[in-house]
């Protein structure tokens, strides 16, 4: 027989003191202390979803003196949160309003590891799109301008300067754009600080399926374990916000598949960053195809992680099959990848898998209220940039839900711009 | 030929008998390491029929496992080191 | 349809029996082994003819026959080919290691035979070069015919612990020690229950006879409890049935705590061939088991197919008496290993990741039950390359212990269900043949 002595909450958090935060002065050791013995509130929130965003959002709530309790029909990072990538990156953005939130996301993670809170879960590097065409060239070159344009650092390498900063492209490719200062997170390691860090209790298995409400009002959240109360609720619920929503088609599965190699050796490439095919901007629809060709949904990232193993990928397949993984589609893609970095083809691939994105029909995340109640709000439509934005948004809906002026303008996001309204269902 | 049939180990000449594996020839040259592995547990052969792993080394640039790899005259094999970004 | 009717997956005496059986009844079939020959994992046939291993004669007639068989039968065999699993349109994936290459199969049905893993519960310094599994060491020993060298310590426990010994000792090198966990001894309620498959209690009889000539007979209820590197040596702690303690200066230690069907990713696909697994692959019962279990594995291809097979009532009867001499042989042995409390924090759980037993209770929080998939996601337990074959029934064990209440993980849960089942090169991926040729 196993037998198993329960050991205490082991903690690795430095107690040091938290500043810079506007709601309460807080510090770190506070957070040890998880659910049950905070205070009783006044006000509770019921957040929807343990993924990137409402557990962000259940951290600085909970920070703002709310009693937070997170539901999640599955377990933490179950969603898009546990796989994907972790681009902290205003690289790949469409210039406009996302560029400029992802530029501020990137501060906010500086922030978070400055302030304590995100200590090892942030790795800042560069990213670098790689052209391989006079075609891919053009695109890049447009690109690098609208970056530039928003004051992100960029340094065109081409010439010597590419094969020495990157050595391991491949020599059919002209030129790159190393877009400088941004960063790498895991969602799922992320959400797992959060989640050690404390303050808020967290239901797995426990879906949401309604709401009890009265005037207008919303009194509480049906869940598969019961009714429970709430005096605020939002929801961060991913691709699974379809329920919840009267328009159920405004947010769409988009499926990526995503490759992990096992470690790199003295025999395999090295990169200082992601390589970023030029074609994953057209992909990401971030800059126009210029010809069918491009317009194929491969768009390729090759991530240096942290362990020494690559994530290549993904795909982005209208699709919502989730379980499975394409042999066309994984060959596709590291056929891709060899061509952009040729000695990647000594790495084995170990590991296989897809995650669903949630995709709006603009292709920008909505975040606010949802019609029908004053005290329900929502925040989804990451699509592939929720890791990056994920700290961000959970902030401002904060910040939105405690009726604070919020840090970022976030009126291109507004809910109302679809005329949300709670399904009958819910 | 008198030449008794060898593949290269890390540059060293390690004799076969040319139905074997790789891992057979090595643990009779008397060599156990076969790597710094891919996350600080030392290459090495444990399960001998492919599903551990552990014995992975490089052969003519391919990573495979030693277990199963048949080894064979001028291979030339390598350790597995690991480099962490 | 491109490929053969029906695949078979795994040389031993399960895979080439079905084979066999289909081919007979004039099935298309194809056989793929890893390994460069066949033989599975009784019946490893040596480098060099002359210089082999005794085994049972038992075994070594059930072997000729099945290779005569398969021999004027018109099965297509290639080996070191490699199942990589069934992806997501149902195409079979098969790893070719002569020339390097991926390639797909469609076949109508696939029979799974890839045979057992052994389970080799965690001790300090278990992850060192010098400790093999047992029945790694035998495979050493079958295909080069000699006796591993230098002084060797088999422990844990299970019937091979002793054959693996008692094999050694024909070789002239004689185990310094063989440690069985079990501090039960062969009773007349045992042999009773073998007397129908009267070729187990020959076989041990055989073994048992030549380790004590050897003077090495397995000391029972004794365990390892630590090994250190010592000297290019291995410094062995060994404690006996009395609690005492004592130190062994060796150069191998062999472990084992018995056998799982090596079953990683060979669930049915919906899109994919109609799939049966047959041999230790499905219920670990050891080689005549498997022979008779590749005969239901056809049958039950045939019957798929609609095409009529023969009687299978032999094969039945022949499963029955197996799994009753197992489950009678089983009584004899304690498969469950160290009680980890005992275990120090820095004993490595998971070694792809070198994962330690002090960083998975690290992640046991009693006030917040984590799950399985952030116990893996978060502490990389099975994360590595051997996809959690070697750690995951521990770490769930591990953590089942400490949830009092609610549900605990299931292995399945941490160790790998999705292709590819073993690492893929990339170069061989890359030479894959686009399925729809406009893409
Ligand atoms: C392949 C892939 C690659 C990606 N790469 C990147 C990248 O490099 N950079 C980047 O920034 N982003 C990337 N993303 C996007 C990013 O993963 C997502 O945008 C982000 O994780 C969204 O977080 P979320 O919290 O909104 O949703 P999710 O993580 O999906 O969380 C939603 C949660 O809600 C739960 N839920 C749903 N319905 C209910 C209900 N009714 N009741 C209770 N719980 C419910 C779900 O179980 C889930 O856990 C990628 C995504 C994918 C799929
Ligand atoms: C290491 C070991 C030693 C054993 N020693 C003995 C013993 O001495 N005596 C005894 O009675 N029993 C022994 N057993 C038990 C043994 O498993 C059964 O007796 C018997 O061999 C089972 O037959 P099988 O056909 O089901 O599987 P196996 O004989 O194990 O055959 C499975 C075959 O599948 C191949 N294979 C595995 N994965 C793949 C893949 N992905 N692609 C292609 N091929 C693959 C393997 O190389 C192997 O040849 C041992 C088991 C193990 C694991
Ligand atoms: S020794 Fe286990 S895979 Fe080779």
């Amino acid at each position: 027989m196993l037998r198993f002595t329960p050991v205490s909450f082991v903690s690795t958090l430095s107690a040091g003191v938290l500043h810079s935060d506007r709601t309460s002065s807080f510090r770190v050791g506070d957070m040890l202390h998880p659910q049950g013995n905070s205070p009783r509130s006044s006000r509770s929130v019921a957040i929807v979803g343990a993924g990137i965003v409402g557990m962000s959002a259940a951290h600085f709530l909970s920070r703002a003196g709310w009693q937070v309790t997170v539901y999640d029909a599955g377990v933490v990072a179950s969603g898009a949160t546990g796989s994907a990538d972790g681009a902290v990156s205003v690289a790949s953005k469409k210039p406009g309003p996302l560029m400029t939130l992802a530029v501020a996301a990137v501060k906010f993670y500086e922030q978070l590891i400055a302030e304590g809170v995100l200590v090892d879960e942030y790795l800042p590097r560069s990213t670098f799109v790689v052209a391989s065409d006079d075609e891919e060239l053009s695109v890049l070159e447009r690109h690098a301008g609208e970056l530039e344009a928003a004051s992100v650092p960029i340094r065109m390498l081409r010439g010597t300067a590419l094969t020495e900063v990157i050595g391991a492209a491949a020599p059919t490719a002209i030129a790159a754009a190393e877009v400088q200062r941004e960063g790498h997170a895991v969602g799922y390691r992320v959400v797992e600080r959060l989640r050690r860090l404390g303050g808020f209790a967290i239901r797995r298995n426990c879906r949401v399926s309604g709401f009890t409400s009265s005037n207008g009002h919303i009194t509480g959240v049906i869940t598969e374990c019961g009714t429970e109360q709430a005096d605020a609720v939002l929801l961060a619920t991913g691709i699974g916000s379809m329920h919840f929503l009267a328009e159920s088609d405004l947010i769409r599965p988009r499926k990526g598949q995503l490759i992990v190699t096992d470690r790199a050796g003295a025999d395999s490439p090295h990169f200082p960053g992601p390589l970023m095919s030029c074609r994953y901007l057209v992909s990401k629809g971030s800059q126009p195809a210029n010809s069918a060709a491009a317009s194929r949904s491969l768009g390729l990232v090759i991530d240096p992680l942290r362990t020494g193993q690559f994530l290549i990928g993904g795909s982005r397949e209208d699709r919502d099959d989730r379980e499975t993984a394409d042999g066309d589609i994984v060959a596709a893609l590291l056929r891709d990848a060899v061509a952009l970095s040729p000695s990647l083809a000594r790495l084995r691939v170990i590991r296989v898998f897809s995650g669903l994105r949630a995709a709006t029909r603009d292709g920008m995340p909505i975040v606010g209220r949802v019609g029908g109640a004053d005290n329900l709000w929502i925040a989804t439509g990451f699509e592939g940039d929720g890791i990056c934005l994920g700290p961000l948004m959970g902030r401002l809906c904060q910040q939105m839900i405690c009726g604070e002026p919020p840090d970022q303008d976030i009126s291109a996001l507004d809910a109302t711009r679809f005329r949300l309204t709670l399904a009958a269902a819910a | 030929m008198s030449e008794v049939p060898s593949f290269l180990f890390d540059g060293k000449a390690i004799p076969h008998t040319g139905n074997e594996t790789i891992a057979a020839a090595l643990d009779r040259a008397g060599i156990h390491t076969l790597g710094t592995g891919q996350a600080g547990c030392a290459g090495r052969y444990f399960c001998g029929i492919g599903a551990c792993q552990a014995c992975l080394v490089i052969v003519d640039g391919t990573r495979m496992e030693a277990c199963l790899t048949p080894a064979r005259s001028g291979l030339t094999v390598k350790r597995f080191v690991p480099v962490s970004s | 349809m491109s490929g053969p009717q029906a695949l078979v997956i795994g040389g031993g005496p399960a895979g080439v029996s079905a084979a066999v059986a289909l081919a007979r009844a004039g099935i298309d079939v194809t056989l793929c082994e890893q390994g460069p020959r066949l033989g599975g994992a009784i019946h490893r046939q040596p480098d060099d003819q002359t210089q082999s291993v005794r085994v049972p004669r038992a075994h070594k007639q059930r072997w000729q026959a099945l290779s005569d068989e398969l021999a004027a039968s018109t099965v297509k065999v290639l080996c070191r080919h490699m199942f990589a699993g069934i992806e997501a349109t149902g195409a079979v994936l098969l790893e070719d290691r002569n020339t390097g290459r991926l390639v797909t199969r469609r076949p109508a049905a696939l029979v799974l035979a890839m045979g057992a893993i052994e389970r080799v519960a965690p001790v300090p310094g278990w992850h060192l070069p010098g400790v093999v599994s047992a029945g790694g060491l035998q495979v050493m020993m079958k295909s080069t015919g000699r006796a591993p060298s230098g002084a060797v310590l088999i422990a844990g426990s299970g019937p091979l612990l002793v054959a693996l010994a008692a094999q050694m000792a024909s070789l002239g090198n004689a185990p310094v020690a063989v440690l069985e966990r079990s501090p039960r001894l062969m009773s007349l309620r045992v042999i009773a229950s073998l007397l129908r498959t009267p070729a187990y209690l020959r076989e041990a009889a055989g073994y048992v006879g030549t380790l004590v000539r050897a003077g090495c007979l397995p000391q029972r209820g004794a365990f390892v409890t630590a090994i250190v590197p010592k000297d290019g040596r291995l410094s062995v702690s060994v404690r006996d049935r009395g609690g005492r303690e004592r130190q062994l200066l060796v150069d191998r230690v062999a472990l084992h705590d018995g056998l799982l069907p090596n079953s990683n990713g060979t669930a049915a696909h919906p899109n994919g061939p109609f799939l049966v697994r047959a041999g230790d692959c499905r219920e670990v019962l050891g080689g005549a088991a498997a022979l008779a279990d590749g005969r239901l594995a056809a049958q039950a291809v045939l019957a798929h197919l609609g095409k009529r097979g023969s009687d299978s009532t032999g094969a039945e009867l022949a499963m029955a008496r197996e799994r009753q001499a197992q489950a009678a042989l089983n009584t004899l042995f304690d498969y469950s290993g160290r009680d980890p409390t005992e275990l120090p924090d820095d004993t490595i759980i998971c070694r792809c990741e070198g994962r330690t037993l002090g960083q998975l209770r690290a992640m046991l929080d009693s006030r917040d039950p984590v799950s399985a998939r952030e116990i893996k996601l978060n502490g990389r337990f099975g994360m590595g390359a051997c996809q959690g074959r070697f750690c995951a029934e521990w770490v769930a064990a591990f953590v089942a212990s400490q949830h009092a209440d609610g549900s605990p993980p299931q292995s399945s849960e941490i160790v790998g269900s999705r292709w590819p089942v073993k690492p893929v090169p990339i170069s061989a991926f890359v030479t894959l043949p686009p399925s729809h040729p406009s893409e």
